[in-house]
Order: C-alpha cells, then structure tokens, then sequence
C-alpha cells in the first residue's frame, strides 16, 4: 500500500446539528472547509433519502440564469406538468439522524455520510478519519465500518472518539472534556490519551438553553428562533451562581476591581470565589463576529461549495462567478463581517468605547435586536422578482411587542450611547444594508426578507442556564473524573478542563460553570496538614498550597501563576527532614505500605482550564477544537505513523476480519 | 461435568455462529452491572445497578440520570442485600439498558440485515422487522454470571429472559467466584471476593464450584460504610454527612471547625432514597482517600513482637485528612484504621445495629471454615492459589493483612494470593474471566443453545451450568 499523502486524507467529525468535514490536511491546520447541516430529507419515493428537502411543484418555464438552485444529486424526476424542486434552506420535515449524539436513524446517517462523502468526492485512495459522538454503541461502529468500506472503498478508516480528538488538539495527555453540544453536554475524562471515565447530562447543551428561554419569554410571545437569537446574543449572559440578578437586588458587596467584578458580574459571590479576570469585552467583541461558527443556520453562506450539485445543474459558470464575487465581497468587507449582527456589534463597541458603562450583567434591561427572516408561502417561494424590504416587513408573519423595524431604518441604539458610536454603527447599518441587497441578489431562489426587531429583555436573559443546569454538569464533570481508577490521575484531570462545543459560547458559560466546580468540589488545603506536608500526594500539583488556592484559576490566559503564599510542602519537607521531630511525617519509620500508598487523596485540589495551543495560527476559538484534534490525529495515524501502531484499519483488515476489527484498532500510548 | 473443563484438547465439531460474533457477557451485582463483548480486556458498558422511579412511575437507570436532585427520583436496587436479583422485571430492564446504551442497538436499522430474508413475503419481512427490534441480542449469545448462592428459580429464570425476550441465540450460566478465578489465569483457586452486599470465599477446583466450601457474609462495602456512618457519628460533635448536591458553595474552614456552607434549596426535598444514594458517593470517596486496613502482622489491637501494642503504632502513622462536600475537614488517625478492622477481628466493628459480625463472618474465619470444608488433598493447592477480587479489596492494605492472617492461621503452608495490581482488573475480576471464556474456541460447544432450551425448557440450565 503506497504511503498516504496528506491531501487526501477525509475527515469527518458529525454532530447532532452540524458536520465538519474537510478533505486533506493543509499545510497549517484550519477550521474546517465545510460545514453540513447534519441532516436529511426522506426522498419522495420513501425509501432513500435526499440532503435536500424536495417538493414538488407547477413545472414553470426556467427563466435564464436566475435559477440557481443548487440541486442536482437528487436527479429530480420529471412528472407531467410537476417538477422536484430542491430547497436547499428549508428545513421543514428534515430528519436528523443524530439525537443528543446517539445514532438515531442509521440508514438517514449512512445517506448523510454519503452525501457527504460525495460532495467533497474525494480520490480512491483516500483514508477517512470519522469522528465518534462519545455515545455511539460498538455495533454502531461496526456497522459504520461496513458501511465505509463497502460503500465508499476506502483503503484505511479511523474511528476516533471526539473528545479524544479535542484532546489531540490541546495535546494534553490527561484532561477533561466537556464538549457542550446541541442537546446533550458529554463529559470524558481522558488519561494518557486513552478514554477512562465518561459521562452524559442528557436534556443539556446549547438548545436546552434555547428551550428555556422560550419558557422564560412565554409572555412576550417568543419563538424558538427568537429564543435561538437572543441566547447568540451577547446580552444574554450566564452569571456565575449566587450573583445577584441586577434590579433584583439592592445590596451590592463591595468590589475591589471594579473593572474585573463588573465585566463578569463576580462580586465575591460566594466567599472562596473570587474570579479575577480581566475585562471581557474584547471577548465580547468576538462573540458578536464569529457568528458564522455559530450559527449553524447560515452554513450555505460559509463557504460551503457542493461541486456535486453544481456541477450536476450545469450551472459552473455561473456559480463560479457568483461565489468569485462573493468571495471578493467577503475579503473587502473582512472587518465587516461581523455586521449580520451589527446593532450587537455596536453595542459591544459601544462597550469597548466607555468602558465606564453600565456592564450588561449589571443592566435590568437591555434591547435585543431580533432579526427574522419572513417567507412567503412556499409555492410562491422561488418567485423572482425581490419585492423592496419595508413592504415585507410589513406582511411579516409575528408582528410580537413593539414596533417592527425595517432592515435599513436607522439602528437601534441603547438609549444612552454616545454619539460617536451611533454613528459607527450607523454606517455598519448602512454596509450591512449594502451586503444584505448583494445577498439577496445572490440568493434570489430563497429570497429571504429579514426584518429586525428591538425587544427588550429583562433579567431573563441571564437565567439560561440556571442552577440546576450547572449543578447537572458539575454533578457530572465530578462523576466522571471520580470514575477514573487511576487515583493519582484525577487531579491531573482536574488541571486540564477543555469546555468545548458551540454551546459553550453563551456568554458566561464557562465562567460560572468553573464558579459552580470551584464552589463545590474545591478541596481546600486542610489547616491540619499544612505543617504535615502530605508530601506524595501534592507532587503532581504543588500549586495547591495556601488557604487561597487558585479559584481565579480561570481566565482569558489560563494557567494563572500559582499563588505561592503558604507554606511550601517540599519546602518544608526539606528543611525538615534533618531533624525529624519537626516533621512527624517523615518520622521514626518506613513501615509497611503507610507512606507508599500515598497516592491516595482527595481531588480537586485545583481547578484548572487546560490551556489551547498556540501554534495553529488559523485557530482563533477552539469551541471546535475537535476538527483540530483530528486533524492533528489523522496526520499522526495515517501520515506518520502509516499503520505501524495499528491506528486505523486498512481494507485488507477488514476483508481478513470483518467490522468488529475495528475494536481493535486505535492509538495506544 | 468433567468432560467440559477447559483444558479439553478435542476441537469443536459444530461451532457455533462463527467468530465474527462475539458474545456478550453480563455480570450483574449488587452496585454496579458490567457488560461487554467476550475477547475484550474490559466492559465497554459499567453501569450504576441503582435505578430511579420519578414521579411518574417511570424509571430511569444510568448514573447520567440517577443523579438529579430535582427529578424526584425514588432510588431503588432491584438486587437483594445478597446479591442475587429480587425485582426481575426492573432488573431485565436495567440489564437491557446496560447492553443497549453502550453496546449494540435495540434497532436494527441497519438495511442490509432487512435485506437478506427477500425471499419472504412482506409480511412475514415486516414481523421480522418488529422482533428484531424488540429482542437486543438476537445476534449474540450472552454469558451472564451469578452468585454461588444463586437459587434454581433465579437461574431458570435467567436463560428465560435471555431465550425469550433477548432472543438470544445461545446462553451461559456461570458462577462469578468461578470467573474471577478464571479473570486471574486460574482453574483452581480459593477465591475471596468482596463486593458490595457481601463478602465470599468460595474454593473452586477444576473450574467447578465446591459447594461445601461457600462461605458469606455481609462485611462488604455497604457493611464498610454503615461502619463509617457509625464512626461518623460517634465524633465529638457528631459529624453529619452531607451529600455535594446539597451544597451550593462551600467555604475553607480550620480542620474540625464547624463547616461554612451555602446550602442549595430545592422546591422538594429530594427523597431518601436518593441522599442514601449520593452520601454513598461521599464515602466512597472517603473508602478511596481515607479508609486503610491494618496490615498486620496482628491484629490492630493486639500485641506486636516489641511488646507494644499496634494501636498505639497505628496511632503514631500520620493521619490522613478529608474534606467533606460541605467543607468541613479534619484529620483522621487511627480510626482510619479502626473502621475497617470488624472485616478482620468481629470484636473491633463498630456498633451498628443489626450489622454485628458473628464470629464466623470476618474474612480470616471465612477461609478458615472454606479451606476445613474442602478435601485435604485440595487445601495445599488451594492456599496457593488465593484470589483477590472485587472493589471493596481496594481499600488500602487488604491483601497484606489477608496475608498476614492467613499466614499466622496455617503457618508453615505455602500461601500465594493473587491479586490483580489494576484497579480496574480487581472490579471487573469476574467480568474478564467471562470475557476470557467467553472468546474461547473450545467453549462453543458448551453454550447452550435455542434449540436446547426449546427442546428442555428453563430446567436446561440446571443440568447445564452447574
């Protein structure tokens, strides 16, 4: 088998909402190339099924190049005077074969991994690496394994476990991986590279936070998509437990750093949390415009090029030019990207520019910035001709609280900004506007109308994720790194939390996620041994030392220096250890299992947040880290490796010994 | 019997699927169920054997959701404090939940299986479709374990859940203390396995149980706790165990300072069952972090050969300190050493109510009475062939002291235990010995298979597995 190359190597990482996939390794790792709705449409003749929602409708004569309709591998059969039609953003009856992770329709799945493997088509001799959802069944990898290689031909298939893989990414040989996920959080704990202990909050991730949301806004009539909207936002926020709702509460503790406590909203809570961080608005400001990561909805607008479809509709030409332009566009307006979510944008900047005001975790109110997309019926769907926005704005579907706004009307501001920034995201607004017209040019089969909206929220956009919520997760981070045989390796699972998944970007989440851990779980030096020194078993974290043990262990630059104020249990053994009345430890004598056994202790001794490499300069977040992690993986197992350490299975395996073979391979360090 | 132990040479005639198919094995005990394919070195699936009953009768199993105070879960076992199944319906169910949620799908989903019957009609296709979804392991046969103890209702009652409602293809009944010896490379061996409900000593000759030699008893690690619990309370003041879902945040405090905590509220108090259920959790951890067993030579309070006495020298060991989830801390000395000692010396428990060891029931006793119960011929062999199992063995020191004793007990004999370094070698002891049997060739011929149990009914495995 001749070596593989490391631009054909395919890798897929599916989710519950969304599929990464990318076909060959660049030079420098990338977030993925393409990004795929993980989902399906049952195909009209009810047994096969389609990427694409399929309908069909009153054949109409093709008016020249205005059709761009993506569709095409869904070979659409031609009926009398009725034609199928592809809708490639409806998503109306879609199957999602992933549910909280869980395979739940295979055969939709294996048409999605085929749809998949189509678009990116890759060569006969390329090795898949498909990452694993922690809770995917052996018989769900062995049938995947069938699958891929009857199916597909690969000559090598790698299974790999998606926390495995993001810890690939950190490169951290014990850590704990919280991937937040669309309905589901799973927790893994992983030693020396090797899945130990795992854990699921079920009815958790990013659309519980939605769900409850919409409970919470019942009154002002708020939707899903509404709910989906505000929790993106960045004035829906997650204060850490025990921070007061503002205008709930009159008493407010006295803060020491008022930049600090007010920018997440920490007063000293409790009283052994003191989250020191520094300011988060330029936080802030990334969240507002990485709304392309995560927003799963607008996956088409991402670069996704489906070459099968394109092809197939003997458009080239025009769709090449097409995104030509799109691509031109994007590189002029790179700074303004961010502006889909402008008046957002503007707030933040406002942020930014008077750092004075009020914080939105201090703020009883604040306005959010609703942004609807109106459709018309769908038959009247692929009508042609893009009616002017305030028309449609006024037969919008939900005309909720307030008056609703058209696209290009002034922005909405917060009442007391400033007028510098009102003008700044005035001309947002207005480059906005510019790119809003050019898209829907570009896209004149979906003819989208968006119409935006100013509702203003109270404190129900800081109760997302509520207590319960968090203690769930904590409950379970606990559970799981406590399950771990490998006593003295808990701790150094406690050191290396890597929160990752499109859920955990609500903003907040994983500050009071690491409040909830620090309040509870923290074991504290006891005041009994600090002159005892529990030598051996503080070797692997000799940050653990002082009454104040690091609770600020979290922030933006993880790995805050370890707070060195009390006593040195090394130091002290040292000092002692000539004279040993001082230091009954290491007293009299060396009997019996007593001192060799002392790998035995409590964990956590500290909470940490792994740290993300440094020196992927095309990462910036590391929510997806997964992609990352196997890409890194797919490189060492395919590239490097080549098989020696039986990291994948090749075909000929498999013909030799069937699917269950790929139980047996993998990475072992 | 003695035709079928595994040293048999003779190959197989009719093998029995193929290798391509692994068998699950399943060992269900009384606080964790193990679960997984023959051949692999551990259970892919470890699930809680506790399960919730919410407000709606609806159970719910698994630690992912067992675990949440605002369920209103009602926390059940469907094993008996003996470690044998009480409540068949719940624990059919559990068992299924362990083997469906990380092993193989109750669906068959996949096309290609529908595929291969196109010869039939439709509608037979379509009622083949319907039990394959409702029986989980029609394609693997299934090894599941049982305590020596087992009752014969009990275990015909097994191979009916495996034959009728899993619809397994072929079924094995083995004895735990049987695999553990096995899980150890052992065909012979004197196994001392303590769990969770009970500790047991059980000679094993030849890969078949000696049933004069059973000896049990309830020094396990519930046994372990409620002598914590007691310790517990017997501290000055007395220390009340608080589970981490009741806290919200805790506060450092000086070791034995009363604690400083901020208690979480719920709208209902989660019930009983469930706090007996997550402090449990808290004293594990204590059993990890804390708990260690006199090694010996001794016991802890008699006199060691420098005339003093070895409470005095446990006393001496540095202590070892935890933090309870509410943030109280403090040193624990010598009784760390005390709690655990009614295991070996009936004298030294701790009193709790209707827990009292008899005599009979330490550890040293059990082996004792095992090793008398057995031909004279077998008790040399067996001393040298002691093995270590279950989780409750973890606890610091156990198989030193269980040397200790043994050696004091039968002085001059050869004794040799086996046990497991790994932690998870130990827990999972019985599991890998059927993972081990369970993947070799020449115990296809052994299972029994559908048309077996249709043709003699239940009362099969009687014969069979004994």
């Amino acid at each position: 088998m001749p070596p593989f190359k490391d631009e054909h190597i395919l890798i897929i990482a599916p989710g519950s909402q969304t599929t990464l996939a990318q076909l060959g390794l660049p030079e420098s790792f990338t977030p993925a190339s393409h990004r795929f709705p993980t989902r399906m449409f049952p195909a009209p003749d009810g047994k096969t099924y389609e990427p694409y929602k399929i309908r069909s409708r009153k054949k109409e004569p093709v008016i020249n190049g205005a059709d761009v309709e993506m569709g095409g591998t869904g070979e659409p059969k031609e009926g009398d005077d009725q034609e199928l039609v592809e809708l490639p953003e409806d998503d109306e009856g879609a199957i999602y074969p992933l549910k909280e992770g869980r395979i739940d329709n295979m055969p939709a799945f294996f048409a999605f991994l085929h749809h998949v493997h189509n678009t990116l088509s890759p060569t006969l001799h390329t090795p898949i690496m498909l990452i694993a959802q922690p809770s995917w069944t052996a018989k769900n990898h062995e049938d995947i394994t069938a699958f891929v290689f009857e199916k597909f031909k690969t000559p090598a298939l790698c299974i790999m476990d998606s926390a495995l893989a993001t810890s690939y990414a950190f490169g951290i040989a014990n850590s704990t991986i919280i991937d937040v996920g669309y309905e589901k959080i799973d927790v893994t704990a992983v030693t020396d590279f090797q899945i130990s202990g795992r854990g699921t909050v079920p009815h958790s991730g990013g659309e519980a936070m939605t769900k409850r949301l919409v409970n919470l806004l019942k009154s002002k009539n708020f939707t899903r998509e509404m709910a989906e909207q505000l929790k993106r936002s960045p004035i829906c926020e997650i204060l850490p437990p025990g921070t007061p709702l503002p205008g709930t509460d009159a008493k407010e503790e006295v803060i020491s750093n008022p930049a600090a406590a007010a920018s997440t909203g920490a007063t000293s809570s409790g009283p052994s949390v003191r989250i020191t961080e520094p300011p988060q608005i330029p936080i802030l400001d990334e969240v507002a415009d990485d709304d392309e990561a995560f927003d799963d909805k607008q996956i088409e607008d991402d670069g996704v090029l489906d070459v099968a479809s394109i092809v197939t509709s003997g458009k080239i030409q025009e769709v090449l030019a097409r995104r030509e332009k799109e691509k031109a566009e994007k590189e002029k307006l790179k700074a303004a990207r961010k502006e889909k979510r402008d008046a957002e944008k503007a707030e933040a900047a406002a942020a930014a520019a008077r750092p004075a005001r009020l914080p939105n975790s201090k703020r009883p109110r604040a306005i959010f910035h609703y942004e609807e997309i109106i459709k018309d019926a769908p038959d009247a769907k692929r009508q042609k001709t893009p009616e002017p926005v305030p028309a449609m704005a006024a037969n919008g579907e939900t005309a909720v609280t307030g008056e609703s706004k058209p696209v290009d009307a002034a922005p909405a501001v917060p009442e007391a900004a400033p007028a510098p920034v009102e003008d700044e995201a005035a001309r947002r607004e207005q480059q906005k506007a510019a790119r809003k017209e050019e898209r829907r040019r570009n896209r004149e089969d979906e003819n989208p109308e968006r119409i935006r909206r100013d509702i203003e929220i109270g404190t129900e956009r800081f109760l997302a994720a509520d207590e319960a919520y968090l203690d769930a997760v904590a409950d379970t981070i606990y559970r799981t790194i406590l399950s771990v045989d490998d006593i003295s390796k808990r701790q150094d699972a406690w050191d290396a939390l890597v929160i990752c998944g499109l859920g955990s970007k609500v903003r907040g989440f994983k500050e009071a996620l690491l409040t909830t851990l620090n309040n509870r779980y923290l074991v504290s030096p006891s005041s009994a041994t600090m002159f005892m020194s529990e030598l051996p078993s503080n070797l692997a974290t000799p940050s653990g030392t002082g009454s104040q043990t690091p609770n600020a262990s979290f922030s933006s630059t993880p790995h805050a220096p370890p707070t060195a104020s009390a006593v040195n249990p090394l130091l002290l053994a040292a000092t002692t250890a000539s004279n040993p009345a001082l230091n009954p430890n290491l007293s009299v004598t060396s009997y019996s299992g007593t001192h060799s056994h002392s790998s035995h202790s409590q964990s956590p001794t500290s909470i940490k947040v792994a740290s993300p490499p440094s020196y992927f300069p095309e990462w910036k977040q590391y929510e997806e880290a997964v992609f990352l992690g196997s890409q890194v993986a797919a490189k060492v197992i395919f590239v490097v490796d080549q098989g020696l350490s039986k990291g994948f299975l090749s075909r000929v395996e498999f013909n030799e010994e069937g699917p269950t073979a790929i139980h047996q391979v993998g990475l072992v360090y | 019997m003695a035709a079928q132990t595994f040293n048999s040479s003779m190959q197989p005639t009719d093998v029995y699927g193929g290798d391509e198919v692994s068998a699950i094995v399943l060992d269900p005990g009384y606080s964790s169920i193990r679960a997984g394919f023959a051949g692999e070195d551990a259970p892919k699936s470890f699930v809680n054997s506790h399960y919730g009953l919410n407000s709606q009768a609806r159970l719910v199993f698994g630690d992912d959701a067992i675990h949440n105070p605002s369920a209103g879960l009602e926390i059940r076992n469907p094993m008996s404090k003996e470690g044998i199944v009480e409540d068949w319906d719940t624990a059919t169910s559990l068992w299924e939940y362990a083997i469906t949620s990380r092993l193989t799908s109750f669906k068959q989903a996949d096309p290609r299986t529908n595929g291969m019957n196109d010869d039939n009609k439709d509608l037979e296709m379509q009622m083949e479709v319907v039990e394959g979804e409702e029986k989980a392991l029609e394609e693997h046969p299934l090894l599941m374990t049982e305590t020596a103890w087992n009752t014969t209702k009990n275990r015909e009652k097994s191979i009916e859940i495996a034959m009728e409602s899993w619809g397994c293809p072929a079924f094995w009944l083995a004895r735990n203390s049987v695999m553990a010896a096995f899980g150890a490379g052992r065909a012979t061996a004197l196994v001392v396995d303590v769990g969770a409900s009970t500790a047991s000593v059980i000679g094993i000759h030849d890969g078949l149980i000696l049933k004069k030699s059973v000896q049990k008893s309830n020094l396990g690690g519930n046994w372990l706790s409620s002598q914590l619990r007691s310790l517990f309370a017997s501290q000055d003041p007395p220390l009340e165990l608080i589970p981490h879902y009741m806290i919200a945040s805790k506060t450092p405090v000086d070791a034995g300072a009363p604690p400083q905590a901020v208690y979480r509220k719920y709208e209902k108090d989660p019930s009983d069952s469930f706090r007996a259920l997550e402090e449990e959790r808290v004293l594990t951890e204590f059993k990890e972090s804390v708990v260690q067993v006199w090694s010996g030579p001794g016991r802890l309070n008699s006199m060691n050969a420098t005339g003093s006495n070895n409470l005095d020298y446990a006393r001496s060991q540095p202590g070892r300190v935890f933090e309870f989830p509410d943030g109280a801390n403090q040193m624990w000395g010598v009784e760390r050493f005390t709690v655990a000692e009614g295991m070996w010396d009936e004298k030294a428990a701790l009193p709790v109510p209707n827990e009292a060891p008899g005599t009979k029931m330490t550890i040293p006793e059990m082996v004792r009475a095992s090793i008398s119960a057995v031909d004279m011929d077998l008790r040399a062999h067996l001393l040298q062939n002691i093995v270590v199992t279950g989780g409750t063995t973890l606890v610091n020191g156990f198989t030193d002291r269980l040397n200790n004793e043994l050696m004091a007990m039968y002085p001059g004999a050869r004794i040799k235990i086996q046990a497991a370094g790994l932690t998870a070698e130990r827990r999972f002891g019985s599991w890998i010995g059927g993972s081990i049997l369970g993947s070799l060739g020449t115990f296809h011929q052994m299972w029994i298979s559908k048309a077996e149990y249709q043709e003699f009914g239940a009362s099969v495995v009687e014969k069979r597995c004994k």
